[in-house]
């Protein structure tokens, strides 16, 4: 919003820094932590059940993998998702953080049970391997991180839920013409999405680290030098399988009654979210994406679980990849259907409340955008600063979504168009077949301002 | 003086009537169980390395030992420190939210090296300890990785305390413009020299501790020589931090140091100096003993604690003499421009609803009300072309209608003509309409 001081990402912009962050997290948060947790522990009882030490230790490999990715890459990544929504927008993450403060501490020390039993199982696995009652006693450590692991993404998805349905009707979270907000922290935490999303999540979670066990396991048994561990290869893989067999379909019911309670409004742009304006309305290619990931999964499994010792190294990869394509859509599609919220129906996705928008209207939207320097938000009774006041617009309000020239630039986007119709755009806001935009918040100098400056991203400079 | 600052976030503050100073302590306690862990990673881990070599020189099978145990704690301290690092930031974030979101966005994008220089430098540990015994026969590039593990840990701290002065002092804001402008401050520097003392300081205690946990566990050899080096290394880094302690407070700026005189808070650091001063004394009497009883450890552990907590305290200090202004101004100035915007919101609702039914079956009205005007006119080129050419050019109604649905390209020039948010009822209505002016 207007009121912070402004970090400008070129090139790939705003959007895509928090992106790789995010879709990296989502990858090991998922399929590493939550999901592997449940399914290393699984796999440990499995193997400890049927005496089976062989695919005992090999659970161990597996693990001592899963456990180097989420404890790195995993955990900081999250942490980064704080920092990058800070960076990003910290009047979303502030009112985030001042409606869930409670949710997120109250996350933050089951995380610390989670790290702390993760710590545990894994650095005393070796040591508890040697009899029967102490891998029952590792074992047990294994469900406990497991169901740490779990209740970590309950309270994440109540919140990430709330940003895209924030409450019931008629139960408001709060009162947005109230200050200061009093909000009502229950029905700010049950939200409409959050038990479905939730279900969803965790099926698909197990089921996708189910499938990165079962590259490893490919991998571990593949290239081991130690016999036993390549016979204990198709009997994981054939356990492992039989998870999925399970949790796939599980996750296409969840999924399908989680789409069932989104918004029609949010719903209406998911081809979009998945590809481009372009496939605006091709629900059918957005059905040919989805039914490919999944007959990939479907065939994939069913290789697995019929052929475990047969199964070739690219049927493993393939279903990766196709949840890796998964997950990585899921994201984007949640993040972008929300559009053009941040908040539903509370901030829009620059930060600024619909609430705002009248006062910065008549006031404009540079008065209170306090780290901007003079030069570049009073326009000169001249109108010779009138491109760099538009600038200063263009960082509040457009590059959350757009840079000047790089992803999404503004430039290829106006190329031709003359200032006028750059202007005539802003007055349609959201209209004009961008129902993902927010509109156009200032005065008509300001719009001007801004026109000035997003058309003289096409001109030529000049030589002085 | 001149403060920028941010609006505070228009929700009341969570604190559900529990006392400020429940958080003021939640949030000191909080910051000692991190920062021990960060000490501790960093001296574990800078020992594991130093320890490697001497071994690998030496042929001293005994540092070679050390040196691998001490990944152990490098492992726990840098999972446990990041994590114990999110509750202090979360406690700051509700409580002082502009302060601490301005000050990470303008050590920005640096500030990203807290996350992904951290994955780097955690997989390099993980790197250093799980190919212990795989590269025990090319020791030169098991200790190069090490080593840049090591170094990668140490640029995270001059980071996040740039971060943390820029906070701790929103006047800064006005004119810190990037990371460098506050991290090459005698400010920083200063901090960052008492915190890598303290680091190794407070690891010495902690090999103390380990080295007496390893003689027990019967690794007697390895545990001296942990105790005799954790002697070593606190007894080094002690004395110019004896010295820099007290005087941390005034290298703040002047309104924070002079604020805190006359307060408690300026005492802490000369007692936590002095507390650090007997525990020095207190191994330096031991300096021949390999081997401590528990209560002499616990007695090391604690005085290393306390001096630790007195800091933390202070530092709580600095947060409140500083934020008092700063809070006051930000509140006033978030009142003023919330009841502005709602007064705004509320004028702007009472105008909707007293407005006159708008009767959109006219479809001139329909076109104004959907934005056709704003780039169209009847006989005169705007954006796009006037309607009367429009009908002219077009015999077929329904090709133009779906121009309106769909939206076109390329029939009037570079502009596009958007997809129009209207139902197809609409569409065939402005059709008629705009193919009437012929």
């Amino acid at each position: 919003m207007f009121d912070y001081p402004i970090f400008e990402m070129p090139v790939i912009g705003q959007r895509m820094l928090m992106a790789i962050n995010a879709i990296i997290h989502i990858y090991v948060s998922h399929g590493g932590a939550v999901g592997g947790s449940v399914v290393l522990a699984l796999l440990a009882i499995w193997a400890h059940k049927r005496g089976d030490l062989a695919a005992y230790k090999m659970t161990f490999k597996i693990l001592m993998v899963f456990f180097i990715i989420s404890t790195s890459v995993g955990a900081l990544t999250g942490i980064g998702m704080w920092i990058h929504a800070n960076i990003l927008s910290p009047n979303a993450i502030g009112g985030l953080i001042r409606v869930f403060f409670w949710k997120w501490f109250t996350e933050w020390i089951v995380f610390n049970f989670e790290v702390v039993l993760l710590l545990m199982w894994f650095m005393t696995w070796k040591k508890n391997e040697a009899t029967v009652e102490s891998r029952a006693k590792s074992n047990r450590l294994g469900v406990y991180y497991a169901i740490a692991s779990w209740l970590t993404m309950v309270i994440i998805t109540a919140i990430l839920a709330f940003m895209l349905t924030p409450n019931f009707d008629g139960q408001p979270w709060v009162d947005p013409e109230v200050f200061p907000g009093k909000v009502d922290y229950n029905n700010a935490l049950f939200n409409p999405t959050w038990g479905p999303s939730l279900a969803f999540r965790t099926f698909s979670a197990i089921a996708f680290a189910a499938s990165l066990a079962i590259m490893w396991t490919w991998i571990i048994g593949t290239f081991s030098s130690n016999q036993e561990d390549k016979d204990a290869k198709p009997r994981i893989i054939k356990f492992l399988a039989t998870i999925m067999v399970v949790t796939v379909p599980l996750s296409v019911i969840f999924g399908y009654w989680y789409l069932s309670i989104i918004p029609e409004s949010a719903l209406s742009m998911i081809p979009t979210a998945m590809m481009t304006r372009e496939f605006e309305d091709k629900f059918s290619t957005m059905y040919m994406i989805v039914i490919g990931i999944g007959v990939v999964v479907l065939l994939s499994t069913l290789i697995a679980y019929f052929a475990p010792k047969r199964m070739p190294y690219i049927a493993a990869s393939a279903m990766v990849i196709a949840f890796l394509v998964f997950w990585g859509y899921e994201e984007r599609v949640r993040e972008f259907i929300r559009k053009p919220y941040i908040i539903y129906n509370y901030m829009y996705s620059n930060g600024i409340r619909p609430t705002d928008v009248p006062y910065l209207n008549k006031v404009g939207v540079l008065k209170h955008a306090t780290f901007i320097e003079d030069a570049n938000k009073i326009l000169a009774p001249d109108g010779s600063n009138q491109i760099n006041v538009g600038h200063s617009i263009y960082l509040i309000e457009c590059r959350i979504c757009h840079t000047d020239n790089g992803i999404n630039g503004l430039k290829s986007l106006t190329k031709g168009w003359s200032q006028q119709a750059i202007e005539a755009r802003l007055n349609n806001l959201p209209g004009g077949g961008t129902p993902y935009m927010p509109p156009f918040v200032g005065t008509q100098e300001e719009k001007k301002a801004l026109a000035a400056y997003i058309h003289s991203l096409n001109v030529q400079g000049e030589l002085k | 003086m001149n403060w920028k600052l941010p609006f505070d976030i228009p929700l009341v503050t969570p604190t559900m009537g529990i006392p400020m100073e429940f958080y003021d302590a939640l949030g000191v306690i909080v910051f000692v169980v991190h920062i021990s862990f960060i000490y501790v990673l960093i001296g574990a881990s800078t020992a594991s390395v130093i320890y490697n070599i001497f071994g690998a020189i030496t042929g001293n099978k005994t540092y070679d030992k050390l040196a691998y145990k001490m990944t152990n704690p490098t492992t726990i301290s840098e999972n446990m420190g990041a994590l114990w690092g999110v509750a202090p930031l979360l406690v700051i974030s509700v409580l002082y939210t502009g302060f601490f979101y301005t000050a990470i966005i303008k050590v920005s994008p640096h500030i990203l090296h807290i996350v992904y220089g951290n994955i780097f430098a955690f997989l390099l540990s993980y790197a250093y300890k799980f190919s212990w015994h795989a590269l025990e026969n090319s020791k030169g590039f098991h200790i190069a990785i090490g080593v840049v593990a090591v170094l990668t840990f140490y640029t995270l701290p001059p980071v996040f305390m740039s971060m943390s002065n820029l906070y701790l002092q929103p006047e800064t804001f006005s004119y810190v413009q990037s990371i460098w402008d506050i991290m090459l401050t005698p400010l920083t520097g200063f901090r960052l020299l008492n915190f890598f003392l303290t680091a190794f300081a407070f690891s010495g205690v902690f090999m103390i501790w380990y080295g007496m946990r390893l003689q027990k566990e019967g690794d007697v050899e390895v545990g001296e020589l942990a105790v005799n080096q954790g002697k070593k290394w606190f007894l080094f880094a002690t004395p110019v931090n004896v010295a820099i302690l007290p005087l941390i407070l005034f290298v703040f700026s002047p309104r924070i140091a002079e604020g805190l005189m006359g307060t408690i808070f300026i005492v802490l650091p000369f007692v936590a100096s002095i507390v650090l001063f007997a525990l020095y004394l207190y191994l330096l009497k031991r300096w021949n003993q390999d081997s401590f009883s528990p209560k002499e450890v616990l007695s090391a552990v604690t005085l290393m604690l306390v001096s630790v907590l007195l800091m933390a305290t202070a530092r709580h200090g600095i947060r409140v003499v500083s934020f008092e202004e700063p809070l006051a101004l930000q509140a006033k100035a978030t009142e003023s421009y919330m009841n502005a915007s709602l007064e705004e919101y509320k004028r702007y609702k009472e105008n909707l609803k007293n407005a006159p039914q708008k009767d959109l079956n006219d479809p001139a009205v329909l076109a104004d009300e959907k934005g056709c005007m704003g780039c169209h006119a009847i006989d005169e080129v705007l954006v796009g072309p006037s309607f009367k050419s429009v009908a002219a050019k077009y015999a077929k109604k329904e090709e133009f209608v779906s121009s309106i649905l769909q939206g076109s390209e390329g029939k009037w020039g570079e502009v596009p003509m958007p997809i129009q948010d209207v139902t197809q009822e609409q569409a065939n209505k402005l059709g008629d309409w705009i193919l009437s002016h012929k």
